[in-house]
């Protein structure tokens, strides 16, 4: 994963180095060369945008969206130009302000495991959105899965009642991880379940409550209202949107348009596997100002990482 | 997004219009703006290069202006997707058809074989469908209730795990039928092992035709997968998912890699959401700049043709909420046209929400309108308040509700007919046609 951006970040910052390193030695004179900057250089707007242009073919390469880039490039301006910086220190320097620019689009993650346990009264109920198609079933398995591993046991609600076949697929998984699952009829209200899935768990003690909703398009006003409703009765205490690592400016439309009608709290971004580029979560994250939860990462229960901010930059910087 | 992208070309090509003769500096200018605009849309860096290559030189040619040059890159955008209008012919002689889709994992296959199946069932063939995915939880399950849903044989093995052992076992009984679409597992093309099954299955089933299914929001993986699928051989494209705001630029990828052309585009979640696809169309909405198609015409008609001024009465006005209500938010066919200036864009901020103008009281405006007289409905402006009170006695209308749809008439009206923008009501229509109902 990721190794893309990782190589190509790599050439960039040795490149800016060694045209760096050339500049001012041309016109000097020796006594210049003594008193003045033998170990500062200065960068100017020129060199910056030189690095920039191509930094920023870079990240389009790595499916960033464009607004990201542009948010970006005004930091590292700011950062960067006008810098005194020792010679010797180049590309660490640089290297230093790109890696703390994008580390700043990261919002701190939280700790699932830990906010599911301080809940005092249980169960803690998580609920997950997104368009069609984004792997929101599979998720939920794995992450069902994971919290089985940390001794958090699950009940899941079929609250998608529309897809077909959506609710054999969640009971399926459901057989697979030995766990109780909570559905209705196909085309019946997908709050009612979500609603009967929290009330068995109550009555049984169960820990969490995880809610399968069925894919909408962030254009369908009818189907955001109907995802408004299943926040207002299941009164969610985490709200997931599902989205895909390979998605590309379209993503910041869709998780926005999420985040705007119900306010998601955390991400989990699937596919990554197919996605080595990793533009998606730095764009994402942006947006969205919410952390990335987990990484989907194949077809097993497994294939789910934690996100960590830090080493997804450790990844692509060194 | 469609907004920033398509402002970002207006100002592009206004550059270029402005002045007279070009200069390098305007060109690169301008083409920088469209470079981002582009890249905006998910087109891959390659292509656009190579794009702005040719517009650069095109540019430079004499006799370039604006409109040469919008129809320049338009041109070329269609031809990567495979020219003009092409529609995909089944042969009824070979039976049974074998149509086999491919794609990554939760692109829409599944649903788009049923809508393939259910649209040529429609059509007078006599479909079934084989679901060949074998990975997936409960995706028999999912082809059998679509198949359902659509009334139409689907053949399918929930035990089974080897796909083409499941071939084998209907390969006679999908003989009776003149086509058969077969789905198969969403796949990873830099999975080596899911890639060879494809191969072999392919080798095996030899399906006469076989499409790649692609997602229009997928962004630059789009062309290592198709380079990846394109191995195993891909005869064309399907793009699911258009009802979203993505504007498919890795869809135009595939179609450049594989260099196969895209035959239908999925628009929703029920069986009847596909259509055929129009590379015209589609590459007006990548350019966020309108259907160009009927600009065009326009813009060659508009130097002999004065507009003749028509009169906009309550029934256009109610046909075109119902049409703005199908195809989306008003601002938003604003900006598929890009001659609709600041103008309009002040005016239709006055109407926040049109789009909210729900189906019921729709209804309602519908019988108030049937309780005018002829002439009422030609010349709302005569209604009055004590005309208000009959139509609200007459058709169980509230007044303050009939007052509500005359201020959104004026609005529309003001847009329709205002000279600025020349756009008249029959323009919005078409381009409602063209884009169909949920491109939005």
């Amino acid at each position: 994963m990721f190794k893309f951006l990782k190589e190509r970040l790599q050439r960039l910052f040795k490149k800016t180095e060694e045209e760096l390193e050339k500049k001012e030695e041309k016109k000097e004179s020796i006594i210049e060369k003594i008193f003045k900057p033998i170990i500062t250089v200065k960068l100017d707007e020129k060199n910056f945008e030189n690095f920039f242009s191509e930094f920023e073919i870079i990240l389009i390469e790595s499916n960033a969206a464009i607004e990201v880039i542009d948010f970006l490039k005004t930091q590292l301006k700011k950062d960067l130009v006008g810098k005194e910086i020792k010679r010797k220190e180049i590309r660490e320097e640089i290297r230093e302000t790109t890696k703390n620019a994008i580390l700043g689009l990261f919002p701190e993650p939280f700790d699932i495991v830990k906010k599911i346990e301080e809940k005092k009264e249980k169960p803690y109920v998580i609920v997950f959105f997104g368009i069609n198609g984004t792997g929101k079933t599979l998720s939920i398995a794995k992450l069902a899965y994971f919290l089985k591993s940390k001794g958090i046991n699950c009940v899941l609600a079929a609250s998608d009642t529309f897809r077909a076949a959506s609710i054999e697929q969640l009971e399926k998984h459901a057989e697979k991880l030995n766990l109780k699952i909570i559905k209705h009829k196909y085309g019946s209200d997908p709050a009612a379940v979500a609603f009967d899935a929290i009330a068995h768990a109550r009555a049984h003690g169960i820990h969490a409550v995880l809610i399968d909703t069925a894919g909408r398009m962030h254009t369908d006003k009818d189907l955001l209202k109907e995802m408004e409703k299943i926040v207002r009765v299941s009164k969610p205490d985490l709200k997931i949107f599902v989205g895909e690592a390979i998605a590309g400016n379209d993503v910041i439309q869709q998780a926005k348009t999420f985040n705007e009608t119900v306010g998601i709290d955390g991400i989990i971004l699937t596919k990554a596997d197919v996605d080595e580029k990793g533009g998606a979560c730095i764009s994402i994250s942006y947006i969205t100002k919410k952390p990335i939860l987990f990484l989907g990462t194949g077809q097993n229960y497994q294939d789910f990482e934690r996100f960590e901010k830090d080493s997804f930059i450790k990844k692509i910087f060194i | 997004m469609l907004d920033r992208i398509g402002k970002n070309l207006r100002n592009a090509l206004q550059k270029i219009a402005t002045s007279i003769f070009f200069n390098t500096k305007e060109i690169d200018e301008a083409c920088y703006e469209i470079k981002r605009a582009l890249l905006e849309a998910d087109i891959d860096l390659e292509l656009v290069d190579s794009l702005i290559k040719k517009i650069k030189e095109e540019a430079r040619k004499e006799k370039a202006n604006r409109e040469h040059l919008i129809k320049f890159i338009h041109k070329e955008l269609v031809e990567i997707l495979g020219g003009e209008t092409h529609e995909f012919k089944l042969e009824k002689k070979v039976k049974p058809y074998k149509i086999m889709l491919l794609g990554l994992y939760g692109c829409g296959k599944t649903t788009t074989a049923a809508k393939l199946a259910f649209y040529y069932s429609k059509r007078g063939f006599k479909a079934c469908l084989l679901g060949l995915d074998v990975h997936r939880p409960a995706a028999p399950e999912q082809l059998e209730q679509l198949a359902e849903k659509a009334k139409i044989t689907c053949f399918v093995d929930k035990e089974e795990k080897n796909p083409l052992a499941i071939y084998e076992k209907f390969k006679e009984k999908i003989k009776k039928f003149d086509l058969c679409l077969i789905d198969t597992a969403g796949r990873d093309v830099l999975n080596k092992d899911l890639l060879e099954e494809i191969r072999l299955l392919k080798e095996v089933i030899k399906p006469e035709k076989t499409f790649l299914v692609v997602a229009a929001d997928i962004g630059k993986a789009a062309k290592k997968q198709a380079q990846g699928f394109n191995e195993v051989g891909i005869d064309g494209i399907i793009i699911t998912r258009m009802d979203g705001t993505a504007k498919g630029g890795g869809a135009l990828v595939s179609c450049k890699e594989t260099g196969s052309k895209v035959f239908f585009i999925g628009t929703g979640e029920k069986l009847h959401d596909i259509e055929s696809f129009d590379p015209a169309s589609f590459v007006s909405r990548l350019l966020g700049m309108g259907d160009l198609k009927t600009l065009l015409e326009k813009i060659e008609s508009v130097s002999e043709k004065k507009q003749t001024e028509r009169k906009f009465t309550l029934l256009d006005f109610y046909e075109q909420i119902k049409t703005m209500q199908k195809i989306g938010p008003l601002d938003k066919i604003a900006e598929m046209i890009p001659g609709m200036g600041s103008f309009a864009h002040s005016a239709i901020k006055k109407i926040p929400n049109i789009f909210e103008v729900q189906e019921e009281k729709l209804k309602r405006w519908r019988y108030a309108i049937d309780s005018m007289t002829k002439e009422e409905r030609e010349n709302p402006e005569i209604i009055d308040s004590s005309r208000i009170s009959r139509i609200s006695r007459g058709s169980h209308v509230s007044a303050a509700e009939i007052r509500e749809m005359l201020k959104y008439y004026k609005l529309i009206k003001e847009i329709v007919q205002s000279r600025e923008p020349r756009i008249d009501k029959s323009i919005l229509q078409k381009i409602a046609k063209k884009f169909g109902k949920k491109i939005f």
